[in-house]
């Protein structure tokens, strides 16, 4: 992402994509830098914004290709992902609380407005339009006063309280909405049938969006929503607020001690996290077409820490490098007839591993034990950052 | 102050400790079965630079925590302009106007010297908490923090990261985000440990030109007693959790219970 | 840690409650009472239930307790020991062919050296590091010994036969009791006690915990620390193999069962305080109790009342969290924890 080699966007000017301000320190004066002290080039300020527009326009055509995986539909998917993963490391990589539990938080966005569409509500007809923004509006807000109400209990315990007690909480969700007591939530079935609105058009396995006499892919519809969370987090992250909150995980005591009140900061990082996280359960429910109660258990939550930790969680674009190589890698490696596409062409032995890669997971597991005891929090996407500097260095050393 | 011999040193607090500008009334703070402060009290009067010496272990940093509501006290209280502070949260305190800063280099590594001394600003400025969510850091406390940076002599180094400043820079970077809460009263825990003689001094003068520039209120932990003797009013000497005597410098260094207690130990040592 | 209050003085502590808990001891006592009363041999089944689902956490959380009280890291991983305790039995019983009693010696020491070698290569290194880092690291080795179980041996569930001689029931006036199931509690009863003195008794545990305090101190004296740490995490993992190795024979095992169960284990130490090993014991029983016996209850006050929405299907599993979640509002640090660890 970073145009330039030499500091990588100094400390202020890194607009955000390093939660802990900048980059290897350094000269500032590079070729987008302005010089001015602390005042970052226009392109250094607007360096995330334009990441992710081109990251929106690019991944379809990018995972369709024969390349990588030959089809498209993963693509919306990758980007709801995306969206979850980066509202869990507003948490993690930004305020420095390990949620274990953050499926349940996708689990409002998943229900709620699925609930409301399936039975209707009084005026709310069963299916309809204005429903299903109705069940999106209330999700937000029942996950937002939910998320503060969670952090405000247990927020002041510590970090690991806060880990295992997240752990816990969603477990205990996940009981009740498998236990189904009220009928509504489909108990281990989910629900399949009725969640869409009118609005919602799926035509052989497609999904588009009619609105307005237009039909729009899903895909440009998640892309958009995408956007729009993703500035949203990415302006809450840069604003004085998210400041704060990157100075509580940095050093809490000294954060304390220069009148900071880290409590607050990390309630409300909870309830930020909450509520962007169940936007994207709102999208991954239209995407599925339909609400399965995996989506809500611990393996969902854990799924989201390996992904933002593996994609570095110091970085924004770390967690959508995270969800990316994720998704790309169980779509890979467990699809038996892609897998051999690329590989017996260029290998001239043909090893049989597609059994063993069945088992990515063990591999996967094995890489992020070694991602944490080396460099938790560089991830995949530290190292992809460090590329162009490695690249600047040996230039510049064969030229000297 | 209205006192038989000021250039006696005594035991008494110098001001009481209702009425001083930072004020400590019969503190003690205990782990377990240690005693680490036992039953201090303090009165510091406005304006003054007050230096605590004392061997190691004597109390000295326990006692600035729960001056600064890091550690609460076991028994006695806190006082800041005549209020009492001691059920204040820490956090609240440099809004109330007293600040600190830390033996070691607490800072926040991972940003640069201007942000850390910003994030502090922004924090004086919008209090302990604000949802300030709609602005670009940029545009709030970063001139401030320019300035501050300079009063300690930090500008050249506005874009490094802290971690990668010298070990002197990080010191004098906490005494800039201490700065930065606007304080009266001003708390420094070893400022100078660690230094070359030379940044010692520097640093000396630093924390002088503060004082006398800006008529904080200091209160100051040292080792070095060059430093403590050159630029300290008064001086306050703990011993095992005790004060054992508070006076001008020159008082203290000729009292013999302060001889016996520290400055005879460290001769032993030589 | 620097002082250990005898078990007698821990009571003694947690007697001082409220008014308000003591009336609340007082409610739980007669709805249990209730409960005896009104279905007497569903009551002992889910009290017996209880007991044997109690001893198998306090098997698991008793190794957790002691990885975090004395060493400071949380390890996700003990879930994936004891269920990897449960499958080498089933493969010393089904693949083998060797009998019950060999198996239940195998499992926990086979167990116990997957436990050293994980220490040796990972956990050594999280001493006195971050414990969140330990926690994301063993829960990578988490997701790696459950793959590697489903390699070997597959996605379902597994079990071996029962043993004949346990395989009968016994009678217990009311009711009748699988004999395997008092099994169960005889052995991890001995097995915990067996632990619990070791750990607070003996010089291992002593050394161990002067080592957390102040490391080089005791080195400099002369022991060597990180074999003893070895061995107590060898002792932590062997025992919650142990409990896999119980379990299996009655229940079967899956891959999945290590993540569930841990999760409850984390629940109980939360419950009986981060730190205190007499915690873990006192809140492992009573979560097993409260998911056996909070059912029965209603189902019994469903009967006195009359009203039969009480009677809530399946409440059990959400009993724990429920548990935990009071205990937190009313005692923060847990029934028996310590105050400033892991804060």
């Amino acid at each position: 992402m970073s145009g330039h080699a030499d500091g990588q966007a100094s400390g202020g000017g890194s607009g955000g994509d390093r939660s802990g301000g900048g980059g290897p320190g350094g000269g500032s004066g590079g070729w987008f830098s302005s010089g001015t002290v602390g005042q970052p080039s226009l392109f250094e300020r607007y360096r995330i914004p334009l990441g992710l527009l081109v990251l929106v326009v690019v991944l379809r055509p990018a995972v369709a290709s024969d390349i990588l995986l030959g089809y498209d539909a993963i693509a919306s998917k990758m980007l709801i992902m995306m969206l979850f993963v980066a509202a869990f490391n507003l948490l993690f990589g930004y305020t420095g609380l390990l949620s274990f539990g953050h499926a349940m938080f996708l689990g409002f966005g998943l229900y709620i407005p699925a609930i409301l569409v399936q039975n209707g509500l009084w005026v709310l007809p069963a299916g309809g339009n204005v429903t299903f923004f109705v069940g999106v509006v209330l999700a937000v807000a029942a996950v937002a006063v939910y998320s503060y109400l969670l952090g405000k209990l247990i927020v002041g315990m510590g970090e690991i309280y806060f880990a295992l007690l997240t752990l816990a909480f969603a477990q205990a969700l996940y009981f009740i909405v498998l236990r189904d007591w009220w009928e509504l939530t489909g108990g281990s079935n989910g629900l399949s049938r009725g969640t869409l609105p009118d609005f919602v058009e799926q035509t052989r396995g497609a999904i588009s969006i009619e609105a307005f006499g237009l039909s729009v892919d899903w895909y440009w519809v998640v892309g958009v929503v995408f956007l729009l969370g993703m500035l949203a987090l990415w302006q809450l992250i840069r604003s004085p607020f998210g400041r704060s909150a990157i100075a509580v995980r940095e050093n809490e005591q000294l954060a304390r001690a220069m009148g900071i009140d880290t409590t607050r900061y990390k309630i409300w990082a909870v309830t930020f996290s909450g509520v962007f996280s169940a936007l994207a359960g709102v999208l991954l429910a239209i995407q599925n077409t339909g609400v399965a109660i995996e989506n809500l258990n611990v393996f969902t939550s854990g799924d989201t820490v390996l992904m933002a930790v593996l994609g570095g969680i110091s970085y924004f674009f770390g967690p959508i490098a995270g969800a990316f190589t994720w998704l790309f890698v169980e779509d890979f490696l467990t699809d038996f007839e892609l897998w051999q596409f690329p590989l017996s062409e260029v290998t001239l032995v043909t090893l049989d591993l597609g059994g063993v890669l069945a088992y990515w997971q063990f591999f996967l597991g094995a890489l992020f034990v070694v991602v944490v005891l080396t460099a938790p929090e560089e991830g995949i996407w530290g190292y992809v950052r460090s590329i162009p500097t490695w690249l600047y260095d040996r230039v510049t050393e064969g030229e000297q | 102050m209205s006192r038989p011999d000021e250039n006696e040193p005594a035991v008494d607090p110098v001001a009481s400790p209702a009425d001083a500008a930072l004020g400590v009334d019969a503190l003690t703070r205990t782990f377990g079965e240690v005693v680490a402060v036992d039953d201090v009290s303090l009165g510091v009067p406005e304006g003054e630079l007050r230096a605590i010496i004392g061997p190691n272990g004597a109390g000295k940093t326990t006692l600035f925590n729960c001056i600064m509501g890091t550690l609460s006290p076991t028994e006695g209280e806190v006082y800041l302009s005549g209020t009492a502070i001691t059920d204040e949260p820490e956090e609240r305190r440099p809004h109330m106007g007293m600040a600190r800063s830390f033996q070691s280099n607490q800072l926040f590594t991972d940003q640069t010297v201007l942000e850390n001394i910003r994030v502090v600003v922004q924090t004086t400025q919008q209090g302990a908490f604000s949802l300030d969510l709609f602005r670009s850091h940029y545009d709030v406390g970063r001139e401030r923090a320019i300035q501050i940076a300079e009063v300690v002599g930090l500008t050249g180094d506005l874009e490094a990261e802290a971690k990668n400043l010298p070990h002197g820079e990080q010191r004098r970077l906490g005494i800039a985000m201490a700065l930065a809460t606007d304080p009266d009263v001003l708390l420094l825990d070893e400022p100078t440990s660690g230094m070359s003689p030379g940044a010692t001094t520097q640093t000396a003068e630093l924390i002088e030109e503060i004082h006398d520039e800006r008529g904080l209120t200091v209160v100051l932990i040292e080792h070095d007693m060059d430093v403590v003797l050159s630029i300290s009013d008064r001086i306050t000497v703990l011993d095992r959790g005790n004060v054992i005597a508070t006076g001008p410098p020159d008082a203290v260094r000729e009292n013999q219970a302060v001889q016996d207690a520290y400055l005879g130990g460290m001769r032993e040592e030589l | 840690m620097s002082e250990t209050p005898g078990t007698h003085s821990r009571l003694q502590r947690l007697s001082e409650l409220s008014p308000a808990a003591a009336l609340g001891l007082l409610a739980g006592v007669l709805l249990l009472g209730n409960a005896a009363v009104q279905e007497p041999g569903f009551f002992i089944d889910q009290a017996i239930g209880g007991l044997v689902y109690g001893m198998i956490l306090v098997m698991i959380s008793l190794g957790l307790a002691l990885v975090l009280g004395l060493m400071g890291v949380v390890n996700f991983a003990h879930g994936a020991l004891f269920m990897l305790g449960g499958y080498f039995t089933y493969a010393a019983m089904a693949s083998y062919g060797l009998p019950f009693w060999v198996a239940l010696l195998i499992a926990p020491v086979g167990v116990g050296v997957v436990g050293i070698v994980m220490e040796v290569i990972v956990l050594r290194r999280l001493y006195g590091k971050n414990p969140i880092i330990g926690l994301l690291a063993t829960f990578g080795l988490t997701l790696m010994i459950s793959e590697g179980v489903r390699f070997v041996w597959g996605a379902s569930a597994v079990q071996p036969d029962k043993p004949a001689f346990l395989t009968g029931g016994t009678d217990l006036l009311v009711t009748q009791v699988g004999t395997y199931r008092l099994f169960t509690v005889v052995v991890s009863a001995v097995s915990v006690a067996a632990v619990y003195y070791l750990i607070t008794n003996t010089d291992l545990g002593l050394t161990v915990r002067a080592g957390v305090q102040d490391g080089e101190m005791t080195e400099f004296v002369g022991v060597n620390l990180p074999i003893r740490f070895t061995a107590m995490f060898f002792l932590g993992s062997a025992i919650a193999g142990l409990g896999g190795a119980l379990r299996v024979v009655e229940q079967g095992m899956d891959p999945g069962v290590g993540q569930d169960l841990v999760l409850l284990a984390f629940v109980v130490v939360v419950i009986g305080g981060v730190g205190s090993i007499f915690g873990s014991v006192v809140a492992g029983l009573l979560v097993g109790w409260a998911q056996f016996l909070v059912p029965a209850v209603l189902s019994a006050l469903a009967i006195t009342t009359g009203i039969s929405s009480i009677d809530v299907n399946g409440i059990g599993v959400l009993v724990p969290f429920l548990v935990m979640i009071v205990v937190l509002l009313l005692r923060p640090r847990g029934l028996f924890g310590e105050e400033g660890l892991l804060e």
